[in-house]
């Protein structure tokens, strides 16, 4: 063991080491912050969406809520707020959060007209995606492990310290401790930031260990590629131009190639189809008998078969009936869109088995609860909420019962989804297999190293005799 | 140009072709750039096809409809696609981030929905293949990768001793080098060149391709001088390597993530549904047309009256709820713009920001350059916005006007219509492509500004760097 | 000739070995025994650093056994390396740290735990590094003084063989007399010391026994003869002339 202390020393003693160490420390404490001022953001516009709805919903309120009050207006005029905190492990793993709108009003009509709008957002700014843990993991920490363990063997023997350190009889764990030692020096340079957001944020301890397991993982896939290539180069200059190749492939060309490929072999433009069939189907009801709408509706709705006809020109039971009947009509086109989306993500599961930075990336997001799935999920709770509403004013429509101050005292209250962080065992997996595979291998590899010493060190060609000038 | 720098930078491209790690590493680039370019090309036309049929199916809708009040329509509304710019398929810019799809409707204004970004899974966040990402990202590090051993190499082997013994200046050699290496960055361009040759000729945006190519021959010198001023600098050819892939780090991957996330932290964005409220309220602070007492709309009755000649409302010759419906419309419509140029220079105060920031990084300036010269950056996104609200704005006060003209102001029945034939009046959605050359003049001159000033600092930091080499090697 | 009675400390038996089809060591058998200096003299390529490669157990030989106090190094290479130090030709050490660090460090490495202060000093003293250069950064030390550190790592690890490649090679004269008598030190501690050369007069000035490695195979040895040792002269002649007729 203290050995292994006196190898994270020696480590720490090398300047570029220690300032690769440092930067990257730096960084991901830099990223922790950024994430956690991006969640603090987020609660502090669903604060101010909240308040400002809050006084729409009381002006609706006082216009609306009249002892003879028509809960068709009510329900017209009445927005829903609905909104989407981040989990608190989003400060680590932002995702989509910055893209994705995180609060959503909905009122009884048809939902599939509100469901898919979009928030104000600069999307130059999204662009480059966000500043995050999970970047500084993914894409810098790669970049300092290869800055540890380029040189792990070359540099010894390019220093001419290769075959001293192989003579001596404890050589053999060597390379292990070593990779061991520089592992843990970044894994704690990226770790203690996050345990710091994650104090701060008071995130499950599950979610927080999860997520400090995928950065072992993925640490551990890239410490096992680096000994790897340090045990095969020659030269120094060699192992950091492969890892470096390395690097980007993982992280720049088979991501976007792999995007590429499944974004158009998935096409999702059934949401598109979808809202363009709803107007369709909501717009015609009026020119349609009402009976038509109504035996529609009546399908999935027998509890108002026997309520009053409609006989006039315009009822609010009617209006809200056909609303109702678009939805449900679209209903096979919105689950070929789900599916689409579902294909899309399963996909980049199966892709992340090959990539781990895919994984890696999967994982956390996962974790954080802050990816497509994520967004589906609070799609979802909206659907609930619209569903809700819809139940609560129907007796009132149907049965034609007044809707007053006090009823809008009853409004449904929308139920935040729970927070949904959750492992994704098929890309850990995954990710651990290729993590020990690699280390396994370079292990093995690394432990030959002794083995093939003997001729690499030729000698420039000397006389067989040197006569000091001395005798 | 002396004999001996030619020679020095025949000799270097002898060297790139016989070194095995170069050349693949040049092939599998150029392979990209082809893959990229077109995959991107193919995705530009399906898109562009499938939003063109929409357009046109949705139009063709429009008109369809039977007779109807002409309120019902301003509802039915109409659906508006964003065609992509011809550039387009070289850089997609925002155009993933974007919605593409709006509902035009009266008085609401909708978002633009359906961005492929927010319906991908987050690996679309690790960079679309196009062009320009190769371009951006990738083409810099293979510049590296030649360039990196230029001059550190020579010193390490002690050759460059040797030939400033035998009378060559460091100047003659770093010259050699930089034709070899910028021969180089120009080789990467040209498969970029050849497709945007042949994709805007048929668009007439040749201007914008020259000005797109142009900026990234800049920016790939930046960084061959770059790459060469460092292995001017550094005794060892991995020094340099490790320094220049941590300079690349910073400008490309780092200072562009970093400097958005804090420029969003400075300047808040209002969400959609605060802006609603706001307008809501606003709206309703202006006048109530549904309150007989209210100033506002009261002042509109009496000019109404006056312009007509007329002492009651039932004498007008046209349907005075329509006319509400029309002053409604405008008195909307006004908020809407006033509140979207707010939030528009609120986005523009965030992206200038990024752009001054980005005088430390050449990415952000020929990223910049290029979504503006491929017609995909915000702006163009803002004035599709702004194109789509004014369309809607024409459509929806069209209806209206049918509306108070053809609607019988008394006794219209209980399910008053209008001819259908009448939609076919409503002129359909003419988006008319900005030119970013008039629209954003200013802007391409300050990214190529920034890309100038960067050469010649470079250019400057080499000639020093050429003279030190020479002190030291001696 | 008492060591070639006494029980041999590092023992060659018959070593043949090829890399591929050149053929490096031809039936090389050699004894050292304790307190003894052996000096293995011989050009490029004549099987020096092959031999010393079979002893550090970096190498299996082709046939034939090696042994380092009766363990033999290609089959149980950790313990063997317990028991020998071995100092490469140019000794490279870490140069951000001192020669005391150095020495603490690499003697951790060799699986000393404790106690590792105590015989450290001692070790510097026995080879003479004044004690000012021992907490400066051997970053700006000569050849000679890395080496002095290498031996003084040797001793301090109380190892009864120690084996040098080409220890000479590079020293000016004043720094080859004070590595002479360091290995008088290593002597006196009776440590068994091969030494792998190319420079005949400085395996004249230490070595009790020179074997003459010619192709792989011992051509003679010659053991010091009393207080005049070596008749330098008539090696010297006797190694041109073998040079010659193997150049020929």
């Amino acid at each position: 063991m203290s050995l292994f202390l006196a190898e994270l020393k020696l480590t720490l003693r090398s300047r570029i080491a220690a300032a690769a160490l440092f930067l990257l420390f730096l960084l991901a404490a830099l990223a922790v912050w950024s994430g956690i001022s991006l969640s603090d953001r987020q609660n502090a516009a669903i604060e101010r969406v909240q308040a400002a709805h809050a006084q729409d919903l009381a002006a609706v309120a006082r216009v609306y809520g009249q002892p003879d009050g028509d809960a068709g207006y009510g329900a017209y005029y009445t927005f829903y707020l609905t909104w989407d905190r981040p989990s608190p492990l989003a400060f680590a793993a932002i995702g989509q959060r910055d893209i994705q709108p995180f609060t959503l009003r909905v009122r009884t009509l048809g939902l599939h007209s509100q469901l898919y709008e979009s928030e104000n957002i600069n999307a130059e700014l999204a662009l480059p995606g966000p500043f995050d843990w999970a970047f500084v993991l993914i894409y810098l920490a790669p970049l300092a492990v290869l800055v540890l363990l380029h040189d792990l063997v070359a540099g010894e023997r390019e220093a001419g310290r290769l075959r001293l350190l192989l003579s001596l009889p404890g050589a053999r764990g060597l390379w292990a401790r070593r990779l061991g030692a520089r592992y843990l020096l970044v894994l704690a340079a990226l770790a203690l930031p996050l345990v710091l957001g994650l104090m701060l944020t008071q995130a499950p301890l599950t979610l927080g260990a999860g997520s400090l397991l995928v950065a072992a993982l993925y640490l551990a896939f890239w410490s096992g590629l680096g000994l790897l290539v340090a045990a095969l180069v020659r030269s120094s200059g060699g192992g950091a131009a492969t890892l470096l190749g390395c690097w980007i492939v993982l992280t720049l060309v088979a991501p976007t190639l792999a995007t590429s490929a499944i974004n158009s072999a998935i096409p999702a433009a059934r949401g598109t189809d979808l809202s363009l069939a709803q107007r369709e189907i909501v717009h015609a009801a009026w020119d349609k008998p009402k009976e038509e709408t109504f035996d529609a509706f009546f399908v999935n709705h027998p509890e108002w078969r026997d309520t009053p006809p409609v006989t006039g020109r315009f009822h609010w039971k009617w209006y809200y009936a056909f609303h109702q009947v678009g939805d449900e009509a679209v209903a096979p086109q919105v689950a070929e869109y789900r599916a689409s989306l579902a294909a899309r993500e399963r996909w980049t599961e199966r892709v992340g088995w090959l990539l781990p930075t895919v994984s890696t990336q999967v994982l956390l997001h996962r974790l954080a609860d802050t990816d497509l799935q994520a967004h589906l999920a609070y799609q979802d709770s909206i659907a609930a909420l619209h569903r809700r509403i819809r139940y609560f004013y129907y007796p009132y429509v149907f049965e034609e019962r007044p809707f007053t101050a006090a009823d809008f005292e009853r409004l449904p209250d929308y139920q935040p989804r729970p927070s949904g962080g959750s492992l994704a065992w098929g890309s850990l997996i995954a990710l651990g297999l290729a993590a020990l595979a690699l280390l396994a291998l370079s292990l093995r590899r690394a432990h030959r190293v002794e083995m093939v010493q003997p001729t690499a060190t030729s000698r420039p060609g000397r006389g067989f005799l040197s006569k000091p000038a001395f005798t | 140009m002396s004999g001996a720098t030619v020679r020095i930078a025949r000799e270097e491209w002898r060297w790139l072709a016989r070194s095995r790690v170069a050349l693949v590493a040049g092939v599998l680039l150029l392979l990209l750039i082809i893959t990229a370019t077109f995959t991107s090309v193919q995705k530009h036309e399906a898109i562009d096809e499938a939003r063109a049929r929409y357009q046109s199916e949705q139009i063709e809708q429009f008109y369809n409809q039977p007779d109807r009040h002409p309120h019902r329509m301003v509802h039915y509304g109409q659906y508006v696609f964003r065609p992509l710019a011809p550039l387009a398929f070289f850089d997609t810019g925002v155009d993933a981030y974007t919605g593409n799809m709006v509902f035009l409707e009266g008085h609401r204004q909708n978002s633009a929905n359906f961005a492929e970004a927010r319906q991908s899974s987050l690996m679309l966040r690790f960079g679309q293949l196009t062009p320009a990402f190769v371009l951006q990202t990738l083409a810099p590090l293979l510049i590296i990768f030649l360039a990196f051993r230029a001059l550190a190499g020579e010193r390490e082997r002690g050759t460059l001793r040797l030939m400033l013994a035998q009378g060559i200046s460091a100047r003659q050699i770093v010259s050699g080098k930089l034709i070899a290496h910028a021969a180089v960055a120009g080789a990467i361009v040209l498969p970029a060149l050849l497709a945007l040759t042949i994709m805007s000729a048929s668009s007439g945006a040749s201007a914008q391709a020259l000005l797109i190519i142009l900026g990234y021959c800049a920016y790939l010198i930046v960084w061959t001088l770059m790459a060469l001023v460092l292995s001017a600098l550094v005794p060892r050819a991995r020094d340099a390597l490790l320094a220049l892939v941590a300079l690349w780090m910073v400008t490309v991957v780092l200072l562009p993530r970093g400097l958005p996330e804090l420029v969003a932290a400075s300047q808040t964005l209002p969400t959609r549904i605060e802006t609603e409220v706001a307008i809501g309220r606003d709206l309703k602070a202006i006048g109530d047309s549904h309150d007989p007492d209210d100033p506002y709309f009261n002042d509109f009755k009496m000019e109404v009256l006056a312009r007509y000649g007329v002492s009651d409302v039932q004498d007008l010759p046209v349907q005075y709820a329509g006319l509400v419906a029309m002053e409604g419309e405008r008195l909307t419509s006004d908020l809407f713009n006033r509140y979207a140029a707010d939030a528009n220079a609120r986005e523009d105060r965030q992206n200038a920001l990024v752009r001054t920031f980005g005088l430390a990084s050449p990415l952000i300036a020929v990223r910049q350059l290029s979504m503006t010269l491929a017609g995909t950056d915000l702006d163009n996104h803002q004035d599709f916005l702004s194109q789509v609200e004014s369309y809607r704005y024409s459509f929806v006060q069209h209806l209206n006007r049918m509306q108070a003209e053809q609607i019988p102001a008394v006794n219209p029945g209980e399910d008053p219509r209008i001819d259908a034939s009448n939609w076919l009046e409503v002129p359909g959605f003419a988006y008319v492509a900005p030119n970013p050359l008039a629209y954003a003049g200013g802007r391409i001159a300050q990214s190529f500004g920034i890309l100038a000033a960067w050469l010649a600092g470079l250019a400057c930091l080499l000639i020093l760097a050429a003279r030190r080499l020479e002190r030291i090697a001696r | 000739m008492k060591s070639e009675t006494a029980d041999a400390v590092l023992e060659a038996r018959h070593l043949r070995h090829s890399y591929g089809a050149r053929r490096v060591l031809d039936d090389l058998s050699l004894r050292v025994g304790a307190g003894e200096i052996y000096a293995l003299l011989g050009g490029n390529g004549a099987g020096k650093s092959t031999t010393l490669n079979i002893f550090l157990g970096f190498v299996r030989p082709g046939s034939g056994s090696a042994s380092v106090c009766g363990i033999d190094p290609s089959t149980a290479p950790d313990e063997a390396r317990a028991a020998l130090a071995y100092v490469p030709e140019s000794v490279a050490l870490y140069d951000h740290l001192s020669a005391y660090e150095n020495i603490d460090y690499f003697l951790h490495l060799a699986g000393a735990n404790r106690h590792r202060t105590s015989v450290i000093d001692p070790a510097l003293d026995d080879v003479g590094l004044v004690a000012s250069a021992r907490g400066q950064r051997v970053g700006g030390f000569s050849k000679g003084m890395r080496q002095k550190v290498a031996i003084a790592l040797a001793l301090a690890r109380n190892v009864p063989v120690l084996l040098l490649d080409e220890p000479t090679s590079g020293l000016d004269p004043r720094a080859t007399a004070e590595f002479n008598d360091l290995l008088e030190a290593a002597r006196k501690r009776g440590i068994a010391t091969l030494m792998a050369t190319h420079d005949l007069l400085s395996a004249a000035a230490v070595a009790d026994r020179i074997g003459f490695l010619r192709e792989g195979h011992l051509d003679e040895e010659v053991a010091a003869n009393g207080g005049a040792r070596f008749d330098v002269d008539a090696l010297f002649r006797r190694y041109s002339e073998r040079r010659e007729s193997r150049t020929a």
